[in-house]
């Protein structure tokens, strides 16, 4: 036996045991649209089978997480498509009050070990967190898979990363996963998959899990996957209402490249304009002047995130307009029971309803060319939130630290 | 399939932002996203009204980084691009051409570096061939394997289905 994750869960989810190089269809257990890309879906689906239902309405959903509540008349008439083909197909249906995608669905149960998840997002693969094997995929892909409950794969190479050692005060899973973009670059893991391993990782808590799992999508990585802890067995099987078998690689499994960071020493790290694997530590780039911070996002909006940006924000007041969207409105319940809204709200932030945010364009907070925002999102492409803006990237904590400056500031003070 | 057409050349890690910015995602028509192909890109603002029907788009390693966007390859295909050739693709954007049915081709880095924006190009999908005209030099891409070639012969993946027992 020498399988890795990736080789276990698609030789499971087709049938047959498979392995790195194959070609497989596989059964989906979940797909999931959003407010973009899937009213695309929907008139696909129309064109090419008319009424016909979706092979399994148990297992479609539709979160709205992008531009909500809409702004436009167009993106009020995609998300009417949207909400219109849920009642024809019984599907169910996370209207404009829950926020980010997967973080919903992982909140509500439906999502499970060893489960196949298609959607319409790049970042779907955080869900590797959970150990699902979790993917964004195009219109087509879905417009198949709503009709036939099967997709085809090609089965990637695994690459193991090993991260070791004990993270220092101020500095996060974000400060790792940027240290490991400026190791590999944005084609690093290009058509892989990875198994996190190492001790660092074992200590994370779920949102350090996502943070991690995210931004393998930045390195062109198919899908990360990480061992749970008892936390992480315990939250899913919770969620889920069942008990779970997670898988393992097996001892002898065939690893593309195996790669080792030591983290004992590593500092707080920043990805600057334009590419996310353009990334120096905050030391470097200190003082960087700036003109508005987002901390959010489905790499950084859990309550973790939002806590720790709440601790260096007590009781102080933001120089630069500071934007704080928590992931979920289960996330924004626990801030708001915790007194974080307050903490935010005195420090001078706008505090949004649960969405993607700033991590795109679709959202009220877009920049004028020229001008500065440190996110704590996955991307900082030209354009992204702004023809000519500059966006860097970081941990909530380097964010809040360099909100109160106005500038890029070490959150180790 | 053979293709021939005039080179435009871009660089690496072409992202979808730059192919298909963000701002039309909500576009649903077809010719109307064609419009926009590669605007996101400086000086290429007017791309699908600056090239000719069945030119040809040569990319560097990671072509199509960044989102899901389907409109992304649409955009490209129904500006009148009819093929991509390029060191790597980035995973979402090379399913996405196949389901769609769209041509790529990958091919060897330096043979890619001795491509020239405006070359003319003659392509030989099924065997990999790509026939520099311009420079009088031949050189072999990696032509699709099995299951992807078949989807795109098919014109796509739901012709692929309707045409098979899957469905
Ligand atoms: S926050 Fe950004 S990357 Fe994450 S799910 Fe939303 S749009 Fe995608």
């Amino acid at each position: 036996m020498n399988a890795t994750i990736i080789e276990k869960i698609l030789s499971s989810a087709s049938k047959k045991k498979v392995s790195a190089g194959d070609r497989v269809w596989a059964d989906v257990d979940l797909i999931a649209m959003r407010d973009f890309g899937g009213p695309n879906v929907i008139q696909e689906f129309k064109n090419n089978f008319g009424e016909k239902k979706v092979f399994d309405p148990e297992k479609v959903v539709f979160t709205f997480d992008l531009h909500i509540p809409p702004r436009t008349e167009k993106v009020a008439k995609n998300q009417k498509a949207c909400r219109e083909f849920a009642e024809e197909q019984r599907t169910r249906l996370f209207d404009i009050n829950h926020g980010i995608g997967q973080h919903v669905l992982f909140e509500h149960g439906l999502v499970k070990p060893q489960d196949v998840i298609i959607g319409t997002d790049s970042h779907m693969n955080l869900l590797g967190a959970l150990q699902s094997f979790s993917t964004g995929v195009g219109t087509t892909d879905i417009v198949a898979a709503l009709a036939t409950g099967k997709l085809w794969f090609r089965v990637p190479r695994t690459i193991k990363i090993e991260i070791d050692g004990k993270l220092k005060k101020g500095v996060y899973a974000k400060d790792i996963i940027l240290h490991i973009l400026k190791n590999l670059g944005t084609s690093g893991l290009i058509y892989k998959a990875v198994e996190f391993y190492g001790s660092t990782v074992d200590d994370l808590n779920l949102a350090g899990r996502i943070t991690l799992t995210s931004m393998v999508t930045e390195m062109s990585g198919k899908i990360g996957f990480i061992t749970p802890n008892n936390e992480i067995v315990s939250f899913v099987n919770e969620r889920s209402g069942q008990k779970n078998e997670f898988v393992s690689a097996d001892k002898n499994a065939e690893y593309e490249d195996v790669l080792n960071f030591e983290v004992d020493d590593l500092e707080p790290m920043v990805a600057c304009p334009h590419s996310p694997d353009n990334v120096r530590s905050v030391r470097e780039v200190e003082g960087t002047k700036i003109g508005q911070v987002f901390i959010g996002s489905c790499t950084n909006g859990r309550f973790d995130d939002l806590f720790e940006a709440a601790k260096i924000l007590k009781g102080n007041k933001s120089k630069a307009r500071l934007i704080i969207v928590p992931a979920t409105m289960e996330v924004a319940k626990e801030a708001i029971e915790k007194g974080l809204y307050k903490i935010f709200i005195d420090a001078g932030a706008v505090v949004s309803n649960p969405s993607c945010a700033l991590c795109t364009i679709g959202h009220p907070g877009v920049l004028a060319p020229y001008d500065v925002l440190l996110s704590t999102s996955n991307r900082n492409y030209l354009g992204k939130i702004g023809k000519d803006a500059e966006i860097y990237l970081c941990s909530p904590a380097t964010a809040a630290a360099s909100a109160i400056n106005g500038e890029i500031t070490d959150p180790r003070g | 399939m053979r293709l021939r057409g005039k080179v435009w050349k871009f660089g690496d890690d072409i992202d979808t932002d730059q192919i298909y910015p963000g701002k039309y995602l909500p576009l649903t028509d077809k010719e109307e996203m064609a419009e926009h192909a590669m605007e996101g890109i400086p000086d290429y603002e007017n791309f699908s009204k600056m090239i000719k029907k069945g030119d040809i788009i040569v990319g560097g390693k990671n072509f199509g980084c960044g989102s899901s966007r389907e409109h992304a390859p649409i955009s490209i295909e129904y500006a009148g691009i009819d093929l991509i050739i390029a060191k790597s693709f980035a995973r979402i954007f090379y399913r996405n051409c196949v389901n769609i049915g769209f041509p790529i081709l990958e091919a060897e880095e330096e043979d890619i570096d001795n491509i020239d924006d405006s070359d003319e190009l003659e392509i030989d999908l099924e065997k990999g061939e790509i026939r520099n005209l311009t420079k009088m030099k031949t050189f072999k891409g990696k032509a699709l394997s099995g299951l992807e070639m078949e989807i795109m012969n098919a014109g796509g993946l739901l012709d692929y289905l309707k045409g098979s027992s899957k469905y």
